[in-house]
This record gives C-alpha cells, sequence and structure tokens, in this order.
C-alpha cells in the first residue's frame, strides 16, 4: 500500500470512528457481557457466580410467568402484525391518489407513528380505553355492551394490539413508495383489457408489492416482539390484568430490575434473540413461494 | 482543504476519546484561578432524597425540605418522588448504575435486597455526631439493623388494622365491632354489606395479611434465616386465601378489575361510601381520613390470636446510599427530620408514629383527633402485639408479586386454592432456597 492510499484509509477510519466507538462501548461488548451473565446468578450490586445453564433451565421447567409471557407476545405478534400491515397497506393506496391535499393527509396520517412508541400515547390510550373512556361510550352508543379493557387479560392485550395497528405510519411510508414504483402502463395495459379494480389490485398491486410486503414483515416482527413501552404504561408496570399485557421484554425488565435476577434476564434475552431469528428465517423461506421480483423474471 | 479536514478530524477525535475515559471525580476541588484572596469558598452541597408516597406525604415532605435549607444555606435539596410501583422500578436501575439518590426511602420489603447488596451505609459511626438518637430507645433504633449494621434509621412504627366507617357499618346493621372480634364476625360484616349493597372492603394486601394470620397460629410467611416458608401446613394457605377470594365470589369484595381502575386514593370506594372499610397500616389512617373528609374509627386486627399476629412494624427507613458523596450532611437531614419538632409538626405520624419521645410530646397539643386515632392504634398495639420478624429476605419482592398474582388469579376464580397454595409454596421456596 502506497502511503497516499494509507494516508486515505486513515481519513475514512477517522470519519467512521464515532460509529465504531460507539458501536463497541454500547453494542459489541454489552452483547457479549449478558451472554456471560447468562450462564450466572448476577444481581448488579454484587460479583456474578457461574451456574453454568441454571437460568435457561428455570426458563423452560420452573417459571410458569415465562410461558405466560411467551403466549401473551406470540398473540401480539402474530395478531399485530398482519393487521397493522393490512391496514397500513389500505391507507397507502388511499394515499396514493393525485389529489391536491394528499400531501398533508400524509403527514397527517403519519403523526401517530412519530409520537408512536412515547409515554404520552400510552397514558391517552390508558384513558381512551377506561372504564369512563371514550371507546366504552361509543359502545354504549352503539348498543354494544361496553367491555372491562383492564380487567380481562384478553381485552387488555387487545387494547395493545390495537395501540400498535394505529401506528402504522413508517410501514404505510414504505408501502407508498412501493406503489408509486409500479408503472402506470400495467394498469393501462389492463383497463385496455377490461380488468375491474378488483383485478388490478390482486393481479398488478399485490405481486408487485410482496418484497416490499416482505421487508416490512420482517421489520414489524421484529419491532413487535421488542414492544416494552405501551405495556409498561398501560399496565403500571405489572403486566396485568393476570399477566395478560406480560410482553416478553416485560417481564425481562420485571426479572432484570425489579427482581434484580440480571443473569436470569440476560438468558431471556438471549432466548429471545434466537426466537426472532428463527422466526425471521422462517419468514425468509417462505418468501420463495410468494414473494415476486421484477429482476428474476417472474417466479 | 484535505489538511484541515484531517486536523478537524484529529481534534474530535482527541474530543471524543476524553469524553469515553471522562470520569469527572468531584472531591478534588479544583482551582479556578481567582484563588488569590485566601478566601474560602462555601462549597454548595448538593443532596438528592427520594421517596414514595401519596400526593399530601409529597407536599408536606417538601415543606420540610425547605425547613431544612433554610436552616443550612449551604445544602441544595433535589427531591424525587413517585408512587410505591414506580419508586422501585426507577431505584433499581439507579442503583445498579451507583446513581442512587443520597438519601433513600426504605421499605422492608426491599432492605435486605439493597443492605446486603452494599448499597447503603451503616449508619452507626454517625450516631451521636451527626445523627443525635438522645431520644429514642435502641429498640426503635435497632429496628433498621441487619445483623450489627444500622442501614436505615426507622421513620416510625405501624400496625395493621381495619379503618372503616362507622356510619355505614351502622346502615348495614351492624352497631360496632368489638376488640376481641374474629374472623368468623368479619364474614357477618361482609355478608350484610353485600345484602345492603355495599362492599365491606377493598380486599386484603395478600402478604401483609397472610403473614398476619399465620402468625396468629405461631407461624410466619418466612422462616427464620430467610431461605424457606415459614409454615409447613398448605392447609393454612387454604383457610386464609378461601375466605379472601370466597368474599370476592360473593360480591362483598370488589374485584381485581374494579381495584386497577383506581388512580389513588381520591378513587378508593371507601372514600366514595361504596365500602365500609380498608385494610391498611395505622399511618395511611390521616391521609385517607383527609380525603375522606368524614369520621372514620380504627379497629384492631380480627383474632383469634390477635396479639400474636400482631407487631409493631418500623414503617420505613431513611437510608443513605453508599454511593453518596456527602453521608455526613445526609445524616444530618435525617437528624432533623426526626427531631425536628417543627418538622414533625408537618410531618405528623405520615410515616409511622414517631419515636423521639421529645417530638411526641410536642405533637400532643397539635394532634388532631384523627391523628389522635392513629397514635392510639398504635399504643393500643403496643400493649398487644409480640416481636416483629425482621426484615424480609432477600427475593421477597418476587414472592410478594407471585403471591398477589396467584391472589389475583383466585379471585376471579382461575385458579383453585389447593393449586394456589401448592404453586406458591413451589416458587417461593425455589426463590428462598437461594439464601442458603
Amino acid at each position: 500500500m502506497s502511503t497516499r492510499a494509507l494516508k486515505q484509509n486513515v481519513t475514512g477510519y477517522l470519519f467512521i470512528s464515532p460509529f465504531i466507538i460507539g458501536f463497541l462501548a454500547f453494542t459489541f461488548i454489552p452483547i457479549l457481557a449478558s451472554l456471560y451473565f447468562s450462564f450466572t446468578k448476577y444481581n448488579m450490586f454484587g460479583d456474578p457466580q457461574w451456574i453454568g445453564l441454571q437460568n435457561y433451565e428455570k426458563m423452560f421447567n420452573g417459571d410458569p410467568r415465562y410461558w405466560q409471557s411467551l403466549k401473551v407476545t406470540l398473540l401480539y405478534v402474530i395478531a399485530g402484525v398482519p393487521l397493522r400491515l393490512g391496514f397500513a397497506l389500505m391507507v397507502a393506496m388511499i394515499l396514493n391518489t393525485a389529489s391536491r391535499a394528499v400531501g398533508l393527509y400524509r403527514s397527517l396520517f403519519y403523526l401517530p407513528s412519530l409520537i408512536g412508541g412515547s409515554v404520552a400515547v400510552a397514558i391517552m390510550w390508558r384513558n381512551i380505553f377506561g372504564d369512563e373512556g371514550i371507546i366504552n361510550l361509543l359502545l354504549v352508543f352503539l348498543g354494544i355492551p361496553d367491555v372491562r379493557w383492564f380487567g380481562d387479560p384478553t381485552a387488555a392485550l387487545w387494547m395493545l394490539i390495537f395501540l400498535s395497528v394505529w401506528q402504522f405510519g413508517s410501514s404505510m411510508l414504505i408501502f407508498l413508495a412501493g406503489l408509486k414504483s409500479i408503472p402506470v402502463t400495467y394498469y393501462e395495459a389492463a383497463s385496455v383489457d377490461g380488468a375491474n379494480y378488483f383485478q388490478k389490485f390482486s393481479k398488478i398491486t399485490l405481486p408487485m408489492l410482496t418484497p416490499v410486503i416482505l421487508f416490512n414483515t420482517i421489520m414489524q416482527t421484529i419491532a413487535a416482539f421488542m414492544t416494552f413501552v405501551p405495556a409498561f404504561i398501560i399496565s403500571k408496570g405489572t403486566g396485568g390484568p393476570l399477566d395478560g399485557t406480560l410482553l416478553y421484554s416485560l417481564y425481562l425488565f420485571i426479572q432484570g430490575f425489579e427482581f434484580f435476577n440480571m443473569g436470569y434476564a440476560s438468558a431471556m434475552a438471549w432466548i429471545m434473540l434466537i426466537i426472532v431469528g428463527i422466526l425471521t428465517a422462517l419468514i425468509f423461506f417462505s418468501s420463495k413461494f410468494w414473494v415476486h421480483y421484477e429482476s428474476e423474471g417472474g417466479k | 482543504m484535505k489538511k484541515w479536514l484531517m486536523l478537524l478530524l484529529s481534534v474530535f477525535m482527541v474530543f471524543s476519546l476524553a469524553a469515553c475515559s471522562g470520569s469527572t471525580s468531584s472531591d478534588t476541588p479544583a482551582d479556578s484561578g481567582d484563588s488569590g484572596d485566601g478566601e474560602e469558598k462555601q462549597e454548595e452541597v448538593k443532596l438528592r432524597i427520594a421517596w414514595w408516597g401519596s400526593e399530601p406525604r409529597h407536599d408536606y415532605t417538601l415543606k420540610v425540605i425547605e425547613m431544612y435549607e433554610k436552616e443550612n444555606p449551604g445544602v441544595k435539596i433535589q427531591a424525587e418522588y413517585a408512587s410505591w410501583d414506580d419508586y422501585w422500578k426507577k431505584l433499581a436501575p439507579q442503583a445498579s448504575a451507583s446513581q442512587l439518590p443520597d438519601i433513600i426511602q426504605m421499605d422492608l420489603s426491599y432492605f435486605s435486597q439493597y443492605a446486603e447488596n452494599g448499597q447503603l451505609t451503616d449508619l452507626a459511626p454517625f450516631i451521636g455526631n451527626q445523627l443525635d438518637v438522645t431520644n429514642f430507645t435502641d429498640n426503635y433504633v435497632d429496628g433498621g439493623k441487619i445483623g450489627d449494621k444500622l442501614y436505615g434509621f426507622n421513620l416510625g412504627v405501624n400496625v395493621v388494622g381495619f379503618h372503616y366507617d362507622e356510619a355505614l357499618l351502622k346502615q348495614v346493621g351492624v352497631d360496632s365491632l368489638s376488640e376481641d372480634w374474629t374472623w368468623d364476625e368479619y364474614k357477618e360484616v361482609a355478608a350484610k354489606a353485600k345484602d345492603a349493597g355495599l362492599y365491606v372492603d377493598t380486599g386484603m394486601k395478600a402478604d401483609v395479611f397472610f403473614n398476619y394470620y399465620l402468625r396468629t397460629q405461631g407461624k410466619s410467611l418466612y422462616n427464620e434465616d430467610g431461605t424457606a416458608l415459614g409454615y409447613e401446613d398448605d392447609q393454612m394457605f387454604i383457610d386464609f386465601f378461601g375466605m379472601t377470594s370466597q368474599l370476592v365470589k360473593d360480591e362483598a369484595v370488589p374485584t381485581p378489575d374494579y381495584m386497577a381502575q383506581i388512580k389513588g386514593i381520591e378513587d378508593d370506594p371507601v372514600v366514595k361510601q361504596d365500602a365500609i372499610g380498608i385494610w391498611q397500616w395505622s399511618n395511611q389512617f390521616v391521609g385517607l381520613q383527609q380525603v375522606a373528609n368524614r369520621e372514620l374509627k380504627i379497629q384492631n386486627m380480627p383474632g383469634p390470636g390477635t396479639s400474636d399476629g400482631l407487631y409493631l412494624k418500623p414503617s420505613m427507613f431513611w437510608s443513605v446510599a453508599n454511593n453518596s458523596e456527602h453521608k455526613e450532611e445526609a445524616a444530618k437531614f435525617i437528624s432533623f427530620f426526626v427531631n425536628n419538632e417543627e418538622a414533625n409538626k408537618l410531618i405528623l405520624g405520615d410515616r409511622g408514629i414517631p419515636g423521639s419521645s421529645v417530638v411526641k410530646e410536642a405533637l400532643k397539643p397539635v394532634l388532631s383527633p384523627q391523628q389522635v386515632q392513629a397514635f392510639d392504634a398504635v399504643a393500643w398495639a403496643e400493649q398487644n402485639s409480640s416481636a416483629f420478624d425482621g426484615p424480609d429476605p432477600i427475593g421477597a419482592g418476587e414472592i410478594i408479586e407471585t403471591l398477589d398474582l396467584l391472589a389475583e388469579q383466585m379471585a376471579y376464580g382461575q385458579l383453585s386454592v389447593e393449586d394456589a397454595a401448592k404453586q406458591f409454596r413451589q416458587q417461593a421456596e425455589s426463590i428462598l432456597s437461594q439464601n442458603k
């Protein structure tokens, strides 16, 4: 390597150094530390004691709340993600029209997601779904019996799912970009052949969108798995009623920061990583059968 | 151009590296260059203090802090207060980051956890210096001891009881409760309340009252050294929680989801006259009465075995964090808090009946009738109680949450009392066995 090339490389490394330092200090080293902690009994105050696989054993054999949290989280992901994506696609289709106010509407619809993960929204959600809240008033008005959102574990979880559906903005924007990239000529050709709206949607829009749907599904699944704030706020940090909103991250937090079982919490975090990894792999594997790339000349 | 860029980046690098290795130590007085006049600058001490509680407690504590700051101009105290649940969730991360407030309000259920993990300072060295204990009995001060170290200063003693509205009791057809009432009589009151369309109470905090029940039978929730449960026969669990969950099924006690909607003492069914009474600690009586704004009474716990079951519980402690840089100053504040008569006229026994004989004497003329009731309840219990079991063992927080969850499941009828008894034993033993 000539000195000049070396110089250039140094400049490059200098430029990325803030990221490298940050990554090592705040991501890479903590990840390794948590792997080590997951094999120890560690309460954050004293020194970790090596206990081998005991934490993992406890998870699978001696902790009913762990299974409850897994169940709740899987339901949250499996019910929440498709609903959210469907809703996002629907709104994207509506906003993919050429009208003058469309820019304003796009911004408005994106707003809930901007403030979405915040504590304030979760508190607002708590009040909307309260016994005297607007949702119950509406139900009564429509002649449907009101729901005790905070008394019934299933209802409380659905309340969380609705909150996640309402924060559809980021996937909506990606869908919108995907819709914009479909050539208009396809639709024109289909119109000439006499295709109706539904046929255009199912034969052109959906297949052309599949790569975007895949991307969104994976991103949203990972994000849903890591949901913490709304469950924490809405259940006041307990995961109640009856552990109905005990999402995985919330239980992890309770174990780590409330019971000081940091070793156990680290083990939980690693299992979560494995579960998310497997889910992502499954989605990727299934994509062979339903994702359609233009560049590959069809399926 | 390139050179400039390189220079800029190197400067940036130096800064970012310096920031990474930067640990600011505040115990080296920095010379700011103007030390020519030889005048000693009065360093301002900044203390952080944290407590849990309800609105009235936040208000008067802030006033006490103001008072202290006026008397000690060099001290600035920053308050961090929260509700019970939020408080412990905030404190734990702070502990792990060695960022605990200098003065921490400590509860018995977390006391061992923090003390035995080296988070709290032994206050013994400050006694007689910054901490004045002339007017306290040794017994009272020793309430904050674990082993031979004093990890917290007892703020007062409390006793559990039934705080109720006598007018509502009469309304359902019970004239009065006697000192030697029993669980059976309690169930009768509950049935009558239900018939009159009222709740008898708002349920019992599972761990506190189950432990009381066990003590009336000569047992306790945890064994002596905190390595196992303190009772062998699950029938006791079945008897006690059979009673409490049956009351919920009979609609004499509200369901957990009804209780989950309650945001604070202001919405409490007792305050709204939907329930006759509430089971709680004597120091919570005054706050409840203030919000309810009508006459309430205190009744001792039902028996049999009341005097074995009852004990004077150190209500809470002021502890000093080990990471504090101003431990003496913190001890001084604690001393002020427990000894100053004017301050205690604001506190008025909200954190437990005070230990200082001088303070008790000074409070007599200013106590409201309600406060006298709370003081009397504790005075009565002093004559009718047994020894305190000492602080909860490590892992108590997790056990209490487990028990609360099981109690909730029993109340909803999702779990039989027998199964809950088995599950509780299994889970609690596995947590406690780690203390061996």
